[in-house]
């Protein structure tokens, strides 16, 4: 009886979910666009807050090529961070959130007034590749999330520019004209951050903020290891909420928006939903926070019968055509290293591994680091010493740091570099030991 | 009082000196006795004025250049697209043949069967299957031949009688059949939907019907009635021909994979769960040659695919599977596929030939670890999948491959690497086919199962059939034309309502290049030449979006009318400020001082 029942309610829900989709677009993948707008050191919290949210999100199932990360700066390797290449929320130090797999598509100062509306518009430059794009769709659903310092109706952009409330609405406008996306989420942690939506008016479009008009929203907590605060309370407290979660949960929008108290807020966390058609208390947050694939079962191949004189005709047809088919892209040949020897024959295909073997050659070659060429990426100055590190994995490309110390005076450089090649990263490390030996520290 | 005497100092004609006193009530702070003079009026209004014309001439030099757009064409095309659907012609034909023309002929009212035939392709067209754009249905031309010894044809006449013996036709073997229609030239170079009604069909049992590769289908059986026969060939002509054979609901209508610039990247993925255990390869180079190569180029009309592959290691899936005895395998079920890709290590995305707006899809085999091999699919009825693979629309498709053995290579430090046999790899892209059909909204099955029983449909070699090609051709015609209305119009809203945008001579362009492109697509359309039209209409759609996501667009899109006051004050405000006070004064000067003079005058009317 209670199959029956079963399936008489799939049915029914089946059913309903298909006559829905019949007058509006489904709900097919999620984006998230997190943004840190302030620099300096004493914002570490506005990337710890940004950082926090990536984080989140991708463990909630947002995959990194529909997040579009934009910081600020670069608290990890800030010569003040008494942790390089790590980043903190919360004093006690238990997560580091510039672990590994940390893609920032827009950093320094990449992250302007103008490349944050490119990025929402979609008007870029034909050059600009896919990973920085919001690629959305009609049935996206899209998280902004945005912290820094904000007023009344603005929200300051590297301490130089402001993003208006015009601005961000007209932004909205225009990707709801182009259909970008089905329902939008708008997220603000700055002070005042409710003046910022006054300007919306595009349906679809659900907004809170920290704080209301005349409110400043505050840091929760001050690292004193780190030395400044590490995290702002609506974001901290956002945290909270989502940290009991995980991808199969079915927690409502709006008891995420009750759980905020404004006592230990200490600002009165607004949201806006007049533009936004749909009940709360039905729309799970991992419509927005998360993401899940839909999928179809293929239930057949194609299977054309071959006959023997039409195969092979196709076959000397096609080998006849390959010779016009030599403009389209392959890669087969790259690839068809065995993985052991990976190391090795991958590294003449990365442009980096390769700079940087030959730095590493020449490293070996030269008796005096003083006559050291000044190289391209890094100023060399002498007595010096190379420390590479890899945090991560071999087989997945993670941020490598490598830390180039000068003169005992001359404060640290750090430098952050993504290594495109999966497995050199390895090698790397090992030539980093090599190079440090020879040079005889 | 020292506007007095300035006023005195610079009058040319000092009038003031003393005039006898003739009259005693004249009140030199109240009166005067001559004309106020207009030189200083004069010289600082013509100041003011030559400042003012200077205005128009101010304003050309910060004018914003906004090439001229079309709105009036851009507002016809939308209207167009709303209140003109695409019309695309069909032609259908039924050519009835008996099996053997000595022995029988066939007693049938040509009249009332294409009467009946009409009003049931009607008939299934409204009930919403075809309704969809780019169906055929409203504007359809049908013609039937009854070729028995004699030649009865109806309306226009595609096929030449005798082209078709069905004695020569081996019904056993469909592939023959199916090269001998289309060698027999049925359509007579037009695109022509014809169905061959083979009656009183020996050797065959019951009705057989056969859609073949080309434009055409065959119905083999005996003993049936007009309605039949009619019902028959309205599903086929309706069902199979116009709507691809696919139900309505499995993938939306609104998705197609193909971006917006009109291209398509396949990107073919081999993902070794973990090498340590084992590690395959494939010959892919071969593959694209000889499968993919003929798809591609069936599909060239509705996007310009290119293809790329790589080879990843380290990729486990995210969800987790479980081992069952009874089946022998690791199972994971329909509702784990949600969970299956694992973003965080697949690494699929990694194409740089992509560009911006192109759509990638992703074609993932997944060669499980020796920990979870072999890996099946269980289906929600507890079967195991026969393909071992699904598709996530707008994605691509992923597919388990279990190696033929699942044990593991010896523990010999050096690792083997397997090449997928050319048999494994043909199977893997036979699934990676129907996959890609699947993203097109196509079934893949060879047979389709219609009101009026089933039917086989032939499959072939380049992937999809030219009916289907038409389907797809209609379809995405339709789809682009409207896309590029709809882009288009958004782009006009936006134009009007941003007054201080600039707009390049190149966005003019493409525009114009774009109207012009749907317009083609149109009349191709309405000439029933898919190709073509669904080649212009990509364009139309890719210049449309070019000319939308124009990157000069957004510079001054929030440069908004105050912006250019408060840059421009600063310039003139000192300045037109000093002018117009100074006018404003000498103008009441001038009037105080006329008025002095009339007073004047007036009393000394009176006084005389």
């Amino acid at each position: 009886m209670s199959i029956f029942l079963f399936l008489f309610l799939h049915n029914a829900i089946a059913y309903s979910s298909h006559s829905s989709s019949a007058d509006t677009t489904m709900h097919t993948n999620n984006w998230a666009v997190l943004v840190c707008t302030s620099r300096f050191w004493f914002n570490y919290r506005h990337m710890a807050n940004t950082l926090s949210l990536y984080r989140t999100v991708k463990r909630l199932g947002i995959p990194d090529e529909r997040i579009i990360l934009m910081l600020a700066d670069d608290m990890a390797c800030n010569a003040r961070n008494k942790y390089p290449a790590q980043v903190f929320n919360n004093e006690n130090h238990r997560l580091n959130l510039y672990g590994d797999n940390v893609e920032v598509d827009y950093r320094g100062y990449e992250v302007t007034v103008e490349n944050f509306l490119r990025v929402l518009t979609g008007r870029h430059e034909t050059a600009v590749p896919r990973s920085k794009r919001l690629l959305s769709d009609e049935g996206s659903h899209i998280l902004l999330y945005m912290t820094g310092h904000g007023g009344d109706e603005f929200l300051k952009f590297q301490d130089s520019e402001e993003l208006q409330s015009h601005d961000l609405a007209d932004a909205v406008k225009q990707m709801k004209e182009k259909r970008r996306f089905k329902e939008l989420l708008i997220m603000v942690d700055t002070c005042q951050a409710a003046t910022l939506f006054n300007q919306l008016h595009s349906p679809g479009v659900l907004a809170i903020g920290s704080s209301m008009k005349g409110e400043n929203s505050y840091s929760h907590h001050l690292d004193s290891d780190v030395g400044v605060s590490v995290v702002d309370r609506f974001t901290f407290y956002t945290l909270a909420f989502f940290e009991r979660l995980n991808m199969y949960d079915n927690a409502s929008l709006s008891s995420l928006f009750t759980s905020y108290d404004p006592n230990t807020l200490m600002s009165t966390a607004y949201y806006r939903t007049d533009l936004y058609r749909r009940h709360l208390d039905e729309v799970p947050v991992t419509n927005f926070f998360g993401s899940v694939m839909e999928t179809i079962h293929t239930d057949s191949a194609y299977r054309a019968v071959p006959r023997k004189m039409s195969k092979r005709a196709g076959i000397n047809m096609a080998v006849e055509k390959s010779v016009q088919h030599d403009d389209r892209r392959t890669l087969i040949d790259s690839n068809v290293q065995d993985p052991t020897s990976h190391m090795k024959t991958k590294d003449q295909n990365c442009p980096f591994t390769r700079t940087m073997n030959t730095f590493f050659d020449k490293v070996e070659r030269i008796e005096h680091p003083d006559s050291l060429p000044k190289h391209r990426w890094f100023e060399w100055s002498s007595p010096m010493a190379i420390v590479v590190g890899s945090k991560s994995r071999v087989q997945t490309p993670a941020p490598t740091f490598i830390t180039v110390h000068g003169d005992p005076g001359f404060s640290s450089m750090v430098g952050t570099v993504r290594v495109p090649c999966l497995v050199s990263v390895g090698r790397l490390g090992l030539a980093g030991i090599d190079v440090r030996e020879s040079i005889g520290f | 009082m020292a506007e007095e005497i300035t006023e005195s100092s610079n009058d040319p004609p000092p009038e003031t000196p003393p005039t006898p006193p003739s009259e005693p009530e004249f009140d030199s702070k109240t009166m005067r006795r001559t004309k106020p003079g207009l030189k200083r009026l004069f010289l600082t209004f013509t100041v003011l004025v030559s400042f003012l014309l200077g205005f128009p001439f101010l304003f050309k030099s910060v004018e914003i250049y906004r090439s001229p757009l079309p709105f009036h064409d851009i507002d016809s095309l939308s209207n167009d697209v709303v209140s003109n659907p695409f019309l695309f012609p069909c032609h259908f034909q039924a050519i009835l043949v008996p099996s053997d023309p000595k022995s029988s002929s066939i007693d049938l009212n040509l009249d009332e069967l294409e009467l009946s035939i009409r009003s049931k392709i009607t008939k299934l067209a409204s009930k919403g299957i075809a309704s969809q754009c780019g169906a055929c249905t409203n504007n359809f031309t049908l013609s039937l031949t009854l070729d028995d010894g004699g030649c009865t044809q109806s309306s226009s006449k595609f096929y030449r009688c005798g082209a078709i013996r069905a004695v020569d036709l081996d019904f056993g073997d469909d592939e023959s059949v199916d090269e001998a229609l289309e060698s027999a030239g049925l359509d007579s170079g037009g695109k022509v939907y014809s169905v061959v009604v083979v009656v009183n069909g020996d050797g065959v049992e019951g009705v057989k019907v056969v859609v073949g590769k080309y434009r055409h289908a065959w119905i083999v059986g005996r003993d049936w009635g007009v309605e039949e026969v009619a019902e028959r060939l309205a599903e086929i002509f309706v069902r199979v021909f116009v709507n691809g054979g696919r139900e309505e609901g499995l993938i939306h209508g609104e998705f197609m994979p193909v971006g917006a610039d009109g291209r398509i990247v396949l990107s073919f993925n081999l993902l070794n769960a973990d090498p340590n255990d084992w590690t395959y390869d494939w010959d892919f180079q071969k593959i694209d040659e000889t499968l993919l190569a003929p798809m591609i180029d069936a599909l060239g009309p509705i996007a310009n695919i290119s293809v790329e592959s790589q080879v990843l290691y380290h990729t486990p899936k995210f969800s987790v599977s479980s081992w069952d005895e009874k089946l022998g395998g690791y199972i994971f079920s329909t509702k784990d596929l949600p969970f299956f890709v694992n973003s965080n290590e697949w690494h699929l995305d990694t194409s740089i030939a992509a560009g911006g707006r192109s759509k990638i899809l992703q074609f993932v085999v997944y060669v499980p670890s020796a920990k979870e091999c072999p890996l099946l699919l269980q289906l929600p009825n507890g079967e195991i999948s026969k393909t071992n693979a699904f598709i996530s629309p707008m994605w691509g498709g992923v597919m388990v491959w279990n190696p033929q053995s699942c044990s593991r290579d010896s523990d010999s430090e050096l690792l083997v690497r397997h090449i997928m046999s050319p048999e494994d790899l043909q199977k893997v892209f036979e699934v990676f086919v129907g996959q890609f059909r699947q993203l097109f909204g196509l079934k893949s099955g060879s047979l389709h199962v219609g009101a009026m029983g089933s039917y086989s449909l032939l499959a072939s070699e380049k992937g999809f059939t030219e009916w289907e090609l038409d389907v797809l051709s209609r379809q995405h015609t339709c789809f682009n034309i409207h896309s590029s209305a709809t882009t288009l119009g958004s782009l006009s809203k936006l134009v009007q309502s941003l007054p201080r945008m600039i707009i390049m001579d190149e966005i003019g362009k493409q525009v114009k290049f774009s109207l012009e492109a749907a317009k083609l697509a149109r009349v191709n359309a309405s000439l029933g030449f898919y190709d073509a039209s669904a080649v212009s209409s990509r364009q139309a759609r890719s210049l449309a979006e070019d000319a939308f996501f124009h990157p000069s667009i957004m510079s001054v899109s929030y440069y908004s009318f105050e912006h250019c006051f408060a840059v421009y004050s600063p310039f003139f405000l000192p300045v037109s400020m000093q002018f117009l006070l100074a006018a404003l004064r000498e103008w009441r000067r001038y009037k105080q001082e006329k008025a002095k003079y009339l007073l004047w005058k007036a009393k000394d009317k009176v006084a005389s």
